[in-house]
């Protein structure tokens, strides 16, 4: 019996799409209903919806097996883990985002900026490791845009995907951290525990993303 | 000041099942360590903080930390083998190899999110002053036994060794940059980034496919004739060479069932300078066994030795058999002594009788509060005492 933890919404959506393609019977994951652990015992496999952040925590501790979930929320998180195939769905950017002036080199020149974010440990890592600075982190929410334009941040650190929302309140991206998209991820004892059901799950997947891929190339 | 029902996050008690299980399996541990010449040390429940941060073994922020009378920095006891190799630098006088024990409670301030235990039972072995696969092989010997006396039987351990990949970064000339991008990638096995760096930097298909090697290995994982022309550093070689002496010297032990190869294994950097190895059972989502061979560490505390030893974390391995279905048992007593209370010759052949019964091995309870054998025999229903003795102005 595998567990497998998914991200609720549309990453949970994709990660059925694939993991029926890969030839998994995902009846039970699809099922519409307000449950949380959709269990199909004549699969083996068991699904769990959890909150995106949770994810990474249920499958360090291993509670579930596998699990799909965005690499920013990985980072976040910072959990140990195998992080055993890059989906290439669900692909977006982790920016600093800012007003327009702070391009070219205009965020450098701000001392002791204020970040409003969603990630704060992204920020730190980011701020701290990368540019070698201290900055003051607010944590937010949601809306996190809203933060620079009524004052309460220089700049933010967010997810970008198309980039609208930015550019509709006057923002624009500054600087980018990393490229986000779905990842698999596997608890490290499952792994040797379990690898009669879970490597194999992974060749399949694997298969599958790269047939994806090609086609998309083409 | 609300706080006095409470234990601190990360703190609880132990109950008397749970309690008695794992003292039980304290003195199984200690009796198989010294039957294999491991002598039991117990070292301070708190050091400087110094020798752990100071050599970068731990994070400060793992630590719990507090001052002594002249406001220098303590902790609580991190971990078994700092305070061991201190010991061996420092006070050691025994001609070496030495070899050390120790079963203790750790302390760690680092579990973000919580569910996981701050403070929990540690046993472990050290191996000191001496090198060599066959000395590894004892540590992992010594682990398998020290998980199956403890009644997990579900183990798999996994050997690696990170001479095979210094080998492989020195070999391909890679800058200390990829290297770290690289060991971080192989740890998560992530073969996605792995792969990319090793396109952006134009790598050879061979050299690509040997840093794939790494992350890609789970299960079992045999040293093959292609899988060693892969490696032309004479340190990867030494690695292969030690890891099949390794698993030689486990058949010998008759363990070799429970072992498979993982090159993947790395550890904390700078750590681990040979063989390292990782225990993992059911039901429990972290490996319950962690060691190797640390032969830089008591050279920390000025005195150069080559070490191999390993921890089982004690309170982790019962976790996993009661999820793995054992059934604890909650410790009774298998009679109840009273006596009439009025009478000074009740009492004392009561306590008589106890004693003698506890000599031959029974647990003999001498009740003191009953009033009557009625009130006596309530009492041995209640918590499933078989024998009742009630002792009647000296009559039984």
């Amino acid at each position: 019996m595998l567990t497998i933890a998914l991200s609720k919404g549309r990453l949970a959506e994709q990660a059925i799409e694939l993991l029926e393609m890969a030839g998994y019977d995902c009846t039970a994951a699809k099922e519409k209903s307000r449950k949380l652990i959709l269990e199909d015992p004549n699969t083996g496999l068991k699904f769990i919806l959890a909150k995106p952040a949770d994810v990474p925590t249920y499958v360090e501790y291993g509670a579930a097996d596998i699990g799909v979930v965005g690499k920013d929320t990985l980072l976040e998180e910072g959990r140990q883990l195998y992080e055993v195939i890059d989906l290439g769905f669900g692909k977006c950017r982790m920016c600093v985002a800012g007003p327009k002036e702070l391009k070219d080199g205009g965020l450098d020149r701000i001392p002791n900026k204020r970040v409003g974010t969603k990630y704060p440990n992204i920020t730190r890592a980011y701020f701290e490791g990368v540019k070698k600075e201290s900055v003051e982190i607010i944590k937010l929410n949601g809306s996190v845009e809203l933060a620079p334009l009524i004052g309460l941040s220089e700049c933010i650190v967010d997810i970008v995907e198309s980039g609208r929302t930015l550019y509709e309140n006057g923002l624009d991206v500054i600087e980018t951290i990393a490229d986000i998209s779905a990842r698999v991820v596997v608890n490290r004892v499952s792994m040797k525990m379990k690898s009669d059901e879970i490597k194999p799950m992974i060749e399949k997947l694997r298969q599958q993303v790269e047939i994806k891929n090609e086609m998309q190339d083409s | 000041m609300g706080n006095k029902f409470y234990t601190p996050d990360g703190f609880c008690d132990t109950l008397p099942e749970v309690c008695a299980f794992k003292k039980d399996a304290e003195n199984k541990l200690r009796n198989l360590y010294i039957h294999h010449g491991y002598t039991e040390i117990e070292t301070p429940g708190y050091e400087y903080c110094d020798i752990y941060v100071d050599p970068g073994f731990v994070k400060e922020e793992d630590l719990y930390k507090l001052t002594d009378s002249k406001g220098r920095l303590l902790c609580a006891r991190y971990d078994g083998t700092i305070p061991a190799a201190r010991y061996a630098a420092t006070l050691a006088k025994d001609k070496l190899p030495l070899r050390i024990s120790y079963i203790e409670n750790m302390y760690r301030y680092n579990q973000a999110g919580g569910g996981k235990q701050s403070e929990f039972t540690q046993a472990g072995v050290e191996l000191m002053g001496v090198s060599g696969s066959d000395s590894d092989a004892e540590i992992i010997a010594m682990a398998i036994r020290s998980a199956l006396e403890v009644g997990i039987g579900d183990l798999q351990v996994s050997i690696g060794q990170v001479g095979l990949f210094e080998g492989a970064v020195k070999q391909m000339g890679l800058d200390e940059a990829t290297q770290s991008k690289i060991r971080d990638a192989i740890m998560a096995k992530d073969s996605v980034t792995i792969d990319r760096v090793a396109r952006d930097l134009s790598l050879s298909d061979d050299d690509r496919k040997t840093l794939l090697m790494f992350s890609e290995s789970t299960g079992s994982f045999e040293i093959t004739d292609e899988i060693r022309a892969r490696f032309t550093d004479a340190k990867a070689l030494d690695a292969i060479r030690n890891l099949e002496e390794i698993k030689d010297a486990l058949d010998d032990y008759g363990f070799g069932k429970y072992v498979s190869i993982d090159p993947g294994l790395l550890g904390a950097q700078d750590y681990y300078t040979g063989m390292i190895f990782k225990g993992y059972t059911y039901e429990v989502g972290f490996p319950i066994i962690g060691g190797g061979r640390y032969d830089k560490t008591v050279g920390a505390f000025g005195r150069d030795m080559e070490c191999v030893g390993f921890s089982l974390g004690l309170s982790l391995a019962i976790t996993a058999l009661m999820r793995q279905g054992l059934e604890l048992e909650i410790p009774g007593a298998d009679a109840v002594v009273g006596y009439d209370k009025g009478s000074k010759d009740a009492r004392k052949t009561a306590i008589t009788m106890a004693e003698q019964m506890r000599c031959g091995g029974s647990v003999v309870i001498l009740d003191t509060s009953s009033e009557t054998e009625e009130e006596l025999n309530a009492f041995a229903d209640e918590n499933n005492i078989d024998t009742v003795l009630w002792f009647d102005g000296g009559e039984s």
